[in-house]
């Protein structure tokens, strides 16, 4: 009986497209927030993962109230100086790694630090296109693969950074994570870059031994009321309770275009039983079963999710392959799994499914003689 | 019971509450119908016709009395009980003709034979063969709106033969159509008894057709008066 459901459908066009357009405005909006969700989750992870678990983060108390329009790295303050030296000499301190980071480019982040010590910011492994790393006492800079092709350079190419030109001594291999955003400088070159007079964005502490991790954090924070120390631990939780709130707004926004396409199944599919009460009389009359009037309206429904759910997915795609691309300049801050793509698609079918119960009850109980009879 | 009877009517009342108000649509209505009769119920407008045949025809039960179809009881049967006598026992052509709009000439033939569980081909085979018997060879292929009312009541005739039923129940099958194609409807249920041998029960006020069955019926204010 699939092709009297699909004939039906064809017949009344206009409802069929408006009931389908509640089911793909639902879908879109879930698999798009999904994939940014999914894509922040993802990034986080990689990020976080390059990081030893060792290491306590240093940096000058942010005041949320403070915040202004602008990259974040431009409103922290900076550590100075005497502050980085204090904290290096802090027995029990193995390193200290002053990082001078700034935005670039809205997108990107350059961060001039010492050059021995990548292996704290899991760099040691990245895999180069061409070039090299500079030397500490050296005056360039290494830049991941989305700058690098974004400003089309090479090695031996300048980049111009706070007005002033810097050398290109080597490029990332596409796919390094969160390396395929930076560029990556000598942290006495980027001090003269940026006029920071041997002050930092952040520093990175790194203990002895792993015990001493918050013994090290406190003795900080009593010693710098201007200072936040953060143990990864805390960056993890932190980064948990962000990637948290965001999945939240996901599932809220879901929900709400769920519930409103839901209403619109509702009120489409029981109109439709409405206008289609005399032939579901006609058809009770000459022996449908209650159940074979049932089937008729939850298998229009059926179809017309499984269309709009196939097309929201794929439509999808475009739109996160767009924004990815176009507007983000070749960052996969929206990600579109498997996983999330055949969940949306179950979904749209089941909420289909569910909101078509009540008008095909109604199409149900209907009395065939009172129907053929008043129309 | 005999086991010739196709319809037994005892005592049946049918009332309508519309908004606290009582309509006696049938007022202990008794009748037997034999199996192979070709009856007419005779009666002016309102005086439960169509009620009595809707009763009969298990599309309604009754508010009192007892009805047997083939000697079964019926007034207390599930709607999917009613829905598989009317199905698999009783064709219907209604004066309305109540065909489906959306469908063709042959969908519309083949519908009851597609709620009876066959697929699409076979169903559609056997509406063709019916619709060839009932004069629209050429027709099978149109939507109603494309058909004449005489065509279409032919089409509603093929339909509720497709299922091959006992009965047929023609509620005023000719009250839309003008003379000429009211005779040849007359003609077509008359053949198709002649031939087949089935139960045929019309439902008419006009007392020149209903002269052509076999037994007249006549119904007035909710009784049988005959």
């Amino acid at each position: 009986m699939l092709d009297l459901a699909l004939k039906d459908l064809k017949e009344h066009k206009v409802r069929t497209i408006l009931t389908a357009l509640g089911i793909f405005i639902a879908i879109t909006a879930i698999v798009s927030l999904g994939s940014i969700s999914t894509g922040v989750n993802e990034l986080v992870t990689s990020s976080t993962g390059l990081i030893g678990s060792d290491t306590i983060f240093v940096m000058k108390h942010f005041d949320f109230s403070e915040i202004t329009a602008g990259p974040p790295q431009d409103m922290i303050g900076e550590i100075d100086a005497d502050a980085v030296s204090e904290i290096s000499s802090i027995s029990g301190v193995k390193r200290a790694v002053p990082v001078i980071a700034r935005a670039f480019m809205g997108f990107f982040e350059v961060d001039g630090l010492d050059m021995d010590a990548v292996d704290m910011f899991g760099a040691q492994d990245i895999e180069f296109k061409e070039g090299w790393w500079p030397e500490n006492d050296e005056k360039g800079a290494v830049l991941g693969y989305l700058p690098a092709s974004m400003l089309d350079v090479a090695v031996g190419d300048y980049i111009e950074l706070n007005k002033k030109e810097v050398e290109v001594f080597g490029i990332f291999e596409e796919g390094s994570g969160a390396y395929d955003l930076v560029i990556l400088m000598p942290y006495d070159y980027a001090d003269e870059i940026y006029e920071t007079e041997g002050g930092a964005t952040q520093l990175m502490v790194e203990p002895e031994d792993i015990s001493m991790v918050t013994e090290i954090k406190q003795i900080i924070e009593d010693e710098y009321d201007d200072l936040d120390a953060m143990t990864m631990e805390d960056a993890l939780s932190m980064m948990e309770e962000i990637t948290g709130t965001l999945n939240i707004m996901t599932f809220g926004i879901g929900f709400v275009a769920s519930l409103v396409a839901a209403i619109g199944i509702i009120i489409t599919m029981y109109t439709s039983v409405l206008e289609r009460r005399r032939q579901i009389g006609i058809m009770k009359a000459v022996g449908a079963l209650r159940r074979t009037i049932l089937i008729q309206i939850l298998q229009e429904g059926l179809l017309l999710s499984v269309v709009s759910s196939l097309v929201a997915v794929a439509i999808s795609f475009f739109f996160v392959e767009m924004l990815n691309n176009i507007l983000l300049g070749g960052i996969n801050l929206a990600v579109i799994t498997p996983a999330l793509a055949i969940g949306a698609i179950a979904y749209g079918i089941g909420l289909t499914v569910i909101s078509s119960l009540y008008p095909a009850w109604i199409a149900v109980k209907t009395d065939p003689i009172k129907a053929i009879r008043e129309g | 019971m005999k086991k010739d009877v196709m319809f037994e009517l005892q005592d049946v009342c049918k009332i309508y509450r519309m908004k606290g108000v009582e309509t006696h649509a049938l007022r202990g209505a008794t009748l037997q119908i034999r199996k192979g009769e070709y009856v007419a119920l005779l009666g002016p407008s309102g005086s439960g016709k169509s009620t009595l045949m809707h009763i009969m025809g298990c599309l309604d039960t009754p508010t009192k009395g007892r009805v047997f179809v083939e000697g079964r009881e019926i007034s207390k049967l599930s709607d999917d009980d009613l829905a598989k006598i009317r199905r698999e026992k009783i064709g219907f052509v209604f004066q309305a003709y109540n065909l489906i709009q959306g469908l063709t000439a042959a969908e519309n033939v083949a519908l009851p034979m597609r709620f009876s569980g066959y697929g699409r081909g076979d169903a559609q085979k056997k509406a063709k063969e019916l619709l060839k018997k009932v004069g629209l060879e050429n027709r099978m292929d149109h939507k109603p709106n494309e058909l004449s009312g005489g065509e279409q009541q032919r089409v509603a005739i093929a339909r509720s033969l497709v299922n091959d039923p006992d009965v047929i129940l023609a509620d005023e099958p000719t009250g839309n159509l003008d003379t000429r194609s009211g005779k040849e409807i007359f003609e077509l249920l008359e053949n198709l008894h002649k031939k087949t041998g089935k139960t045929i029960i019309v439902v008419t006020h006009d007392i020149n057709l209903a002269k052509r069955a076999h037994r007249e019926i006549r119904i007035k204010d909710g009784t049988v008066t005959n």
